[in-house]
């Protein structure tokens, strides 16, 4: 299922990533709408920090990065339209399930009824409607990390980042949820790069798969 | 920990420290009670009196609270830097940050009388930057270890989700802050409302406290019924303070992380930022220090020895209060003999928690001189034992008393989280190859109770050297402490007495952190074992 030939939602090209010394460079990429990309690599390979990179929450040593065209090389995080998901819901514990979902949207300018109303419709969409007043300390596993992927959705990300979502979830479960959340990103036309360690999980979700390699100068690259 | 190995002392280790506690806490605590209600039922304390007693406290409310803002204004951002993000030096602030929380409080008033009183004057201004000095440390410690253990990317979450940098701040990190900072401010207020040193040395008519009630009707109006109605007025306050403190400091445990320390921010301007804050704050807080020293070494002439080399001689006090040497040798002796009861009492007590189910009530009590303040303590035990029938005067015994009443606490927190660690199946083991309970109880805590009973002990000792509330109480006219003899030379004019009290100062400044990094040290020792 090639959607390549579209217009590029994301374009990398010659970034190199890493905290002050790099650990990969050279990484080029192109995510088309709604595509999903698998990185695989093991630990410590710089997965999530190319993932932190993307974000904006820390710098691009070199290269440049585009969405839909823009660049956003230097943008702020908030400006990027990029959503997070980490394996860890990290929910806010100080606000409700309705009150995580709706964060996003009133951050964007919604009122507060607005906000409400989408965030409901991600609930309803990931079928958590009905824990909406629930304190998100009341919640499964499951059910946490469902409310972290309604939230991210819920700001309107053209893409979303998604650092080992489900690796702490039981793998029945990892296997439902990572199915539905894939439909439900294409459905919605959101792009994703979903970094895992796990090869079966990388092939249910995604579109094609990269891998980080290690360069043999204690640098890496991405590789298909 | 109470098994088939353990020795059968064990289950008497609540005896001594129940009997101290209740000679020298619960009863003096019920005479204060008497006295106080005995003057409200009766005649003995007119309303204009209770009207007095409000109005101080209403004063010290206001006092105590702005300090308590500039304190956590100040603290926060420290918190941040040292308690998120791994740099070199970090350790060094911490520490610089703790400085003025364990010096005494009367050194701290002089210190900062030294730099910044001779620009600002006494009054309302100085104590509340003296305070929120001292109470630095309080905040950077309880609001930072919370910090450290909240995930940075819930942040980074929110700013993917449109948020800016302070808007996730404001959004998501403080309100998950929020309970540490309630739990902080409670404390700092509480050691705001009850100061005494820092107003007594650096205040005016605008900065008084109950605690400075309480010594003033003792000592010169005599009126032990009022003083025991302000001390129970502010054991009221402080006890609702700290129970609303408490609390708002529930903390939600699923919002927390064990979390690592972030690397400095690769951006420019964060990154100095942060390392402005950690410059600053090591500035701010060794300036104080730095001016005592500078102050000791003084004279209007130039820079001298002349203070030093005078310490000695009675010319260098008072000859109605004693040289200053001999202050020190008394607080020297009251040092050594607080160690050795509040060891002995703080030791047993936290063995009786792991040991005696009723034991960890026992905890609860020996931990409750916390929230009492030193002159409430003070006077207690002056209308206690300071007369017939059980007059301890003569003695030499009532300060130490005192001062070990106030350093049980920290012994306690100092040896039963270290008697947790320890591994109780060592003991086991030992039985199982023939040793008897009690040597089977050494061979499992006794190395790590070697250590905590001495680290504690050297606490006990910090405290009692720098101790001011209580000693003003009980110190004998001819044999104060270091720091009540501080306090009076500084009431005296002239420069002899400010070049005498500075250099006492510098001597406790030493002894004190002398002794604290002797018990830090200790504590690493054990936790690298």
């Amino acid at each position: 299922m090639s959607v390549l030939h579209a217009a590029p939602l994301l374009e990398v090209r010659g970034l190199s990533i890493g905290y002050g010394a790099p650990i990969a460079t050279g990484i080029d990429l192109q995510i088309a709408p709604g595509e999903i990309i698998a990185v695989l690599g093991p630990s410590g390979s710089g997965k999530s920090t190319l993932l932190a990179t993307l974000a904006g929450i820390i710098p691009a040593l070199a290269g440049r990065i585009s969405i839909s065209g823009r660049d956003i090389t230097q943008a702020p995080i908030q400006d990027r339209r990029i959503g997070l998901a980490f394996q860890e819901p990290l929910l806010f514990g100080h606000l409700d399930v309705l009150g995580n979902v709706a964060y996003g949207p009133r951050r964007h300018g919604a009122s507060r009824p607005e906000a409400r109303a989408r965030a409901l419709s991600l609930l309803a969409w990931v079928g958590l409607e009905d824990l909406a007043r629930r304190s998100v300390q009341q919640l499964s596993g499951g059910q946490a990390q469902r409310i972290a992927l309604a939230r991210a959705l819920a700001a309107d990300p053209l893409l979303l980042l998604l650092d080992e979502p489900f690796s702490a979830l039981d793998a029945d479960l990892r296997t439902r949820l990572a199915t539905e959340v894939a439909r439900g990103l294409r459905e919605r036309g959101v792009g994703a790069i979903h970094v895992t360690h796990d090869v079966d999980e990388a092939r249910l979700v995604a579109d094609r798969i990269l891998r980080i390699q290690a360069t043999g100068a204690g640098t890496a690259r991405l590789m298909p | 920990m109470t098994t088939r190995t353990s020795p059968a002392w064990l289950g008497w280790a609540w005896v001594l420290p129940a009997g101290f506690l209740l000679a020298f806490l619960a009863v003096p605590v019920t005479v204060i009670l008497r006295h106080a209600v005995g003057s409200w039922g009766t005649a003995g304390l007119s309303v204009a009196d209770a009207r007095g007693t409000w109005a101080v406290a209403l004063l010290a409310a206001a006092q105590a609270t702005a300090s308590t803002l500039l304190a956590v204004a100040v603290g926060l951002p420290i918190a941040n830097v040292v308690s998120r993000y791994r740099f070199r030096g970090r350790s060094l602030v911490m520490a610089f940050v703790t400085i003025p929380f364990v010096l005494p409080t009367v050194v701290v008033a002089l210190a900062l009388r030294q730099l910044i009183g001779p620009g600002l004057g006494p009054g309302l201004l100085l104590v509340i930057i003296a305070h929120a000095y001292v109470n630095l440390a309080v905040v950077v410690r309880i609001v930072g270890s919370q910090w450290h253990q909240l995930d940075p990317r819930a942040e980074s979450i929110a700013r993917t989700l449109g948020a800016g940098a302070l808007q996730a701040f404001w959004t998501v990190t403080l309100p998950r802050l929020r309970p540490a900072i309630a739990s902080a401010a409670a404390v700092v207020f509480t050691f705001c409302f009850t100061s005494l040193g820092i107003v007594l040395i650096l205040g005016d008519a605008s900065t008084r406290t109950l605690e400075q009630q309480v010594l003033r009707q003792t000592s010169v109006l005599l009126d032990f019924p009022g003083a025991a109605a302000s001390a129970l007025v502010q054991l009221i306050v402080v006890s609702a303070v700290l129970l609303l403190g408490t609390g708002m400091g529930r903390l939600r445990p699923t919002s927390l992380q064990a979390s690592r320390l972030l690397p400095l921010p690769q951006r420019t301007v964060p990154r100095l930022l942060v390392l402005l804050v950690a410059v600053v704050a090591s500035l701010l807080v060794l300036a104080p220090v730095v001016a005592l020293v500078v102050g000791s070494l003084r004279t209007s002439g130039g820079w001298s020895l002349q203070w030093w080399v005078s310490i000695g001689s009675v010319d260098a006090g008072t000859t109605r209060i004693g040289s200053p040497i001999d202050a020190l040798a008394t607080s020297i002796r009251y040092a050594l003999v607080t160690a050795v009861i509040a060891a002995a009492v703080g030791g047993l007590a936290a063995l009786a928690v792991l040991s005696h189910r009723t034991g960890r009530a026992l905890a609860i009590i020996a931990l409750a001189p916390l929230g009492i303040s030193a002159a409430t303590i003070g006077l207690g035990t002056l209308l206690t034992y300071g007369r017939p029938p059980w007059d301890l005067r003569g003695t030499g015994l009532l300060v130490p008393i005192a001062h070990a009443l106030v350093a049980v606490p920290l012994v306690v927190a100092v040896v039963m989280p270290a008697l947790r660690l320890a591994d109780g199946r060592a003991a086991h083991v030992a039985a199982t190859l023939g040793a008897r309970p009690t040597r089977a109880f050494l061979t499992a805590y006794g190395p790590i109770l070697g250590v905590v009973m001495l680290a504690g002990a050297g606490l006990a000792a910090a405290t009692s050297l720098g101790e001011f509330g209580a000693a003003s109480f009980l110190a004998r006219e001819g044999a104060p402490t270091v720091p009540v003899q501080i306090a009076r030379l500084l009431s005296r004019p002239g420069e002899q007495s400010l070049g005498s009290a500075g250099v006492l100062a510098v001597i406790l400044v030493i002894a004190t952190l002398g002794l604290v990094m002797l018990v830090d040290g200790m504590g690493r020792r054990m936790l690298t074992r």
